[in-house]
């Protein structure tokens, strides 16, 4: 190590150029450099927007990533997984629930020893959901078999992301490393930061990517990837694994001196604040380090021996470094963003517990907070609370409390929540005018329904006070196809928009029962509660009405990840429905392209520019897919159609009581990422509709129906007087796109025809 | 020697912008955080608030400042600000904009209305109070009304060089909007010179304005377990008029045929029925007004009503209370008004 030092003074660092950038801006600028061979990524806060920086330097062509936008974070982990295994070189980046969603994957990656760099933008995991910063998913990785680095700021995410690669691909670690920071504090905060001028300085540091690993990039060398073993030989494989998790310990020293003489920034294993003669301590992770370093000054000024203790790696955990700088200390208080339930404190609490059993010496004693879930602040004034109950212990000599909550408030009372309005169910939703009846001949149903005015009458199922945007349309349609059901639902929505703004806590925008359930998961989930109603019924120990309806709704995002989910309930054929509000993309989240974004169109991952013109392959046939698993009744409606959709959503109600499943999507505005004016929304869905991008149509036991015909009725309009409404693909009508503009209008007709010929032979 | 005219006691010159979603407050910190940190070569950093908030609803954006060798470690929320922007004035009925403001702060409201009228909304009693009518600007310029912020900001910023920041709106719509170079230029300078400033000396020994950190409503003993809302449908207790920006659906209820189409498209549920007889004494529902607590101003309802009976207006303060027709809920009691 001295000789490094020595070599540091010496060594010029190399020009760099200074910058006011997030954590995430400084992993996507790392990313860039790089020039990563592929990244698969699932869009989820607060990770999301590495991706979205990425692509809008694609489209200026400022690296050459392919960027995959995956399904679902298992499988980003699937396309991470095939492309580290082919030699390539691979970022991945994510948050709470997406990280647990591809956890599965993580062994397997670390298992067959393929390196990759994954972001873990930390975020609590749910439930409940909460999209703010905490280390809940941070400490499902801590068994996977990852190198963890931590990066307190913004430019410790850009420091650590390059020595991460490094790292991962050293021939004596060959495992892959997860950078981890803050959620918001870190990933959306903007600091001052230096980064280097040249991508080839980065580039030359991290160096060529090691020989001699067998993968399946190289045909002359076929390789088996993935044997499965019995206990004697996976012993074996883990002690490997194991054996290389620590030498990673003293690699991630090596480089980070090599590191250092480059940059001018050193990163130790352990960021020891003002610890060399500390007798109170506190050991924390990431952002909340940084302030508590502000109270320990506070303290100093006052004589008190304050002092700060960060990892900046975690996996290994560096044990022998974390001994030697609590050898004097008497008294520590580990403060966690995340509990391991029921483990009288957090998994650090008893790691570092752990490492200090093995020093018979040590009378250091351990306190334990969980503290600053779920994106609560943590302030310097609590940082100084937390120095106060260590200094408490270290006069007393023990923890009156080893292990507590820190910053819970017991409640009033007076404030508990009351109902507000009269349960409404039942009768109150039965109009009694909307009428479907069986014809006996054709098996086709007959539906009646008054002039919309009357259905005023009938009260909508949600709430005002919800918090969507101004002119947001899943309202409206969700309404109108409510307008449509008699009696009693029970709905689940599935993350996404419309759950986000109307369950708000301690706030609820639902008159009738409602659920939640992530956005993968909500048709399974539903189709467990109707099948328990109904056995219970069955039963009798409950009673239901027969006009009891279940109603799932989702936005397109969750028809993506959600598609298997919804797949298997539709072949189930439960008695349910299925209703997805498509507004093109994943708007909750800061409208990434979803697999149902057109051609072309514009979104935050699929950008307009020099190197590339918004969505590269075509949109989602949802209808067709749900169609194909032969479940009684699919549909199509929209706003800018009442009554089709008033109807439909009758028929929909009496397919789910008496056959099965059924599907219906909506199509839906989005003028905040539509880039149309907020009042325009029924008119562009209208132009959807009467373009034939849109057809209103359904698929009644099989057999096809097209409800309006925009051709018959002589009311067709070009494709591009949609498109003109709207600015995410005002782009498509220059003339430099014109070949872009044709093959999406080719495949809008294509599917028209086709939909056309399915109308006219019922056998199609 | 510093070019920050104050700090605290950690070093810093702090600035909060309150404002709703879409008025582009989180672009305007950013920018004016770069200013300083980029051109003037102080450290500095900027954040918001984030949550799933969507627009038009709350946002705060900010701002630290420090001299180039203080690090900035704390990043927690700025409850104690030298300066206050707020983007958008009817926030004050639901936000305590100036909470924790310095005594000899300063902030600086959007709005077209005197300083005596605002003083008593904010409950203000010293300090500086700006006022700048950036909508107008930036209905004038027909630009946004974040750079005529801006503007104001320089002049009360006045460590800062506007000419920075006219090099980065050139810089920034040059490239893409060559159009808007001049009329962005103009409303920034409008902004910086139009903000109007009236100063009352903060007394010896003067507190600044209380602050206090938000605690939930909730707590351990008080929340259902497992996070289950027992109060069905509460959120029609919340007030969004404040989403609104600057324009509202009018109705005249002469010209109106109750066709529902305003119904049909309404996201935020504002139209008002009500069970009546036509004249030929058959039931039948007519709408009687609209329920402007939850109007977010979308205008969707003018788009689709086929007479003349909604139009929109330009919002003035004291209209939607005036003119607003209740839904009526079902309540029951225990309602928190």
């Amino acid at each position: 190590m001295s000789i490094i030092e020595q070599d540091l003074k010496k060594t010029e660092t190399a020009q760099q150029i200074s910058g006011f950038e997030s954590g995430n801006e400084m992993a996507a600028i790392a990313a860039a450099q790089i020039n990563y061979h592929i990244m698969g990524y699932f869009p989820i806060t607060p990770s999301t927007e590495i991706a979205q920086i990425l692509d809008r330097m694609k489209t200026r062509g400022e690296h050459d990533i392919q960027l995959i936008p995956a399904d679902g974070e298992h499988g980003s982990a699937g396309i991470c997984y095939g492309a580290a295994v082919t030699g390539a070189r691979v970022l991945n980046a994510t948050s709470a629930n997406g990280f647990l969603y591809m956890l599965e994957q993580l062994p397997v990656q670390s298992g067959t020893r393929f390196p990759m760099v994954l972001n873990l933008v930390t975020r609590a995991v749910s439930g409940p959901l909460d999209i703010r910063g905490d280390h809940s998913d941070l400490y499902y990785g801590l068994n996977t078999g990852w190198v963890i680095l931590l990066a307190r700021t913004p430019q410790a995410v850009y420091d650590m992301n390059i020595m991460a690669l490094k790292l991962s691909e050293h021939p004596d670690v060959r495992l892959p490393v997860i950078v981890a920071y803050d959620g918001f504090w870190t990933s959306h905060q903007k600091k001052r930061v230096n980064y280097f001028a040249d991508r080839k300085i980065v580039q030359d540091f991290i160096g060529p990517q090691p020989e001699g690993f067998p993968h399946v990039g190289d045909p002359e060398k076929p390789v088996t990837i993935g044997a499965h073993m019995n206990g004697d030989d996976l012993l074996n494989n883990h002690y490997q694994l194991s054996e290389a998790m620590y030498r990673a310990e003293e690699v991630f020293q090596e480089i980070a001196s090599e590191y250092a003489a480059l940059s001018g920034r050193e990163y130790p294993l352990l960021d020891l604040y003002a610890m060399e003669d500390a007798e109170v301590a506190l050991f924390l992770l990431n952002s909340a380090a940084e302030t508590a370093k502000d109270a320990a000054d506070q303290l100093r000024a006052k004589g008190i021996k304050a002092g700060v203790i960060s990892p900046n790696i975690l996996r290994p955990f560096p044990a022998e470094a974390i001994r030697k700088a609590l050898k004097h200390v008497k008294a520590l208080l580990v403060g966690e963003r995340a509990d391991s339930y029921g483990g009288h404190g957090g998994n650090l609490t008893h790691e570092i517990k752990a490492a200090l059993q093995e020093d018979p010496e040590n009378r250091t004693i351990v306190l334990s907070r969980v503290f600053g879930l779920g994106g609560k602040d943590f302030y310097p004034d609590e940082a100084v609370q937390f120095f106060e109950m260590a200094l408490d212990a270290a006069n007393k000599g023990y923890a009156e409390k080893p292990f507590d909550y820190f910053g819970c408030v017991s409640g009033e009372k007076e404030n508990a929540l009351k109902p507000v309005i009269e349960p409404m169910h039942g009768e109150t939703f039965r109009s009694g005018v909307i009428k479907v009846t069986e014809d006996p001949e054709t098996g086709k149903l007959n539906v009646r329904i008054p002039p919309l005015r009357a259905l005023t009458a009938k009260p909508k199922r949600l709430a005002s006070g919800h918090g969507a945007c101004p002119g947001c349309g899943i309202f409206p349609a969700l309404e109108l196809f409510f307008k449509g059901i008699e009696g009693d639902v029970v709905t689940l929505f599935q993350t996404g928009c419309a759950y986000v703004t109307t369950t708000g806590y301690p706030y609820s925008s639902h008159k009738q029962t409602f659920i939640h359930n992530l956005f993968q998961n909500g048709p399974a989930t539903l189709s467990g509660a109707v099948e328990a109603f109904f056995e219970k019924k069955r039963r009798g120990e409950i009673e239901i009405s027969d006009d009891f309806t279940f109603v799932m709704i989702t936005g397109d995002g969750g028809m993506d990840i959600g598609m298997g989910s919804a797949i298997g309930t539709a072949l189930r054929n439960h008695r349910m429905i299925m209703l997805e509000y498509d507004n093109e993309g994943y708007m909750n989240t800061g409208s990434q392209l979803s697999y149902s974004t057109p051609l072309g169109h514009m979104t935050s991952t699929s950008g307009v520019g020099k190197k590339q013109k918004g969505k590269a392959f075509h949109h989602k046939d949802t209808a067709q897919i749900m169609a194909a698993t032969n479940i009684p009744y699919v549909f199509t409606g929209t706003e800018a159609y009442p009554q089709d959709l008033v109807k439909k959503a009758a028929k929909a109600q009496w397919y789910a009581q008496n056959v099965g499943s059924v599907y219906g999507k909506l199509l839906i505005a989005c003028p905040l990422n539509w880039k149309s004016d907020d009042r325009l929304g029924e008119k562009i869905v209208k132009a959807a509709v009467d373009s034939c991008f849109f057809p209103l149509y359904e698929v009644e036991r099989g057999i096809t129906n097209i409800t309006y015909d925009p051709e018959a009725r002589n009311k067709r309009i070009p494709l591009t007087d949609w498109l003109k409404m709207m600015g995410k693909t005002k782009h498509l009508l220059k003339e430099e796109n014109q070949d872009l503009l044709r093959e999406f209008e080719e495949e809008v007709e294509r599917r028209w025809r086709v939909l056309k010929a399915k109308h006219e032979h019922p056998d199609l | 020697m510093s070019l920050l005219p104050k700090t605290n006691e950690l070093g810093f010159f702090e600035i909060r912008l309150e404002s709703i979603g879409g008025l582009g407050a989180n672009l305007a910190g950013k920018m004016l955080a770069e200013a300083g940190v980029l051109g003037h070569g102080l450290n500095g950093s900027n954040f918001s608030s984030y949550g799933s908030e969507k627009k038009g609803s709350p946002v705060k954006s900010f701002i630290r400042f420090c001299d180039a060798d203080v690090e900035i470690r704390d990043h927690s929320p700025i409850e104690q600000p030298h300066v206050v922007g707020v983007f958008h004035e009817a926030l004050y009925k639901t936000v305590n904009v100036v909470s924790g403001l310095q005594p000899d702060g300063v902030v600086l409201v959007n709005s077209t209305r005197d300083f005596e009228e605002i003083k008593k909304d904010l409950k203000l009693n010293y300090g500086t109070l700006a006022v700048v009518d950036a909508l107008g600007i930036a209905v004038e310029e027909k630009t946004k009304l974040n750079t005529a912020m801006l503007g104001a900001l320089f002049r009360i910023c006045d460590f800062l060089d506007p000419d920075v920041m006219r090099d980065v709106i050139r810089r920034t719509f040059e490239a893409k909007y060559p159009h808007l170079v001049e009329a962005n230029l103009r409303t920034f300078n409008r902004g910086y010179e139009e903000v109007r400033f009236q100063t009352v000396e903060a007394p010896e020994g003067a507190e600044g304005i209380a602050f206090s950190r938000m605690t939930p409503l909730l707590g351990y003993e008080t929340q259902e377990i497992g996070g289950v809302i027992t109060a069905q449908a509460n959120s029609i207790l919340k007030d969004l008029s404040g989403s609104r920006q600057g324009f509202l659906p009018n109705l005249d209820l002469d010209t109106c045929i109750h066709c529902a189409q305003c119904d049909t498209v309404c996201p935020d549920f504002c139209f008002v029925w009500e069970e009546g007889e036509d004249k030929r004494g058959r039931k039948q529902m007519f709408l009687t007004g609209i329920d402007y607590q939850y109007c977010k101003g979308c205008l969707k309802c003018v788009e689709a009503c086929p007479t003349d009976a909604l139009s929109v207006l330009r919002e003035e303060i004291g209209f939607a209370e005036e003119h607003r027709v209740p839904q009526s809920f079902p309540l029951v009691a225990g309602r928190r008004d």
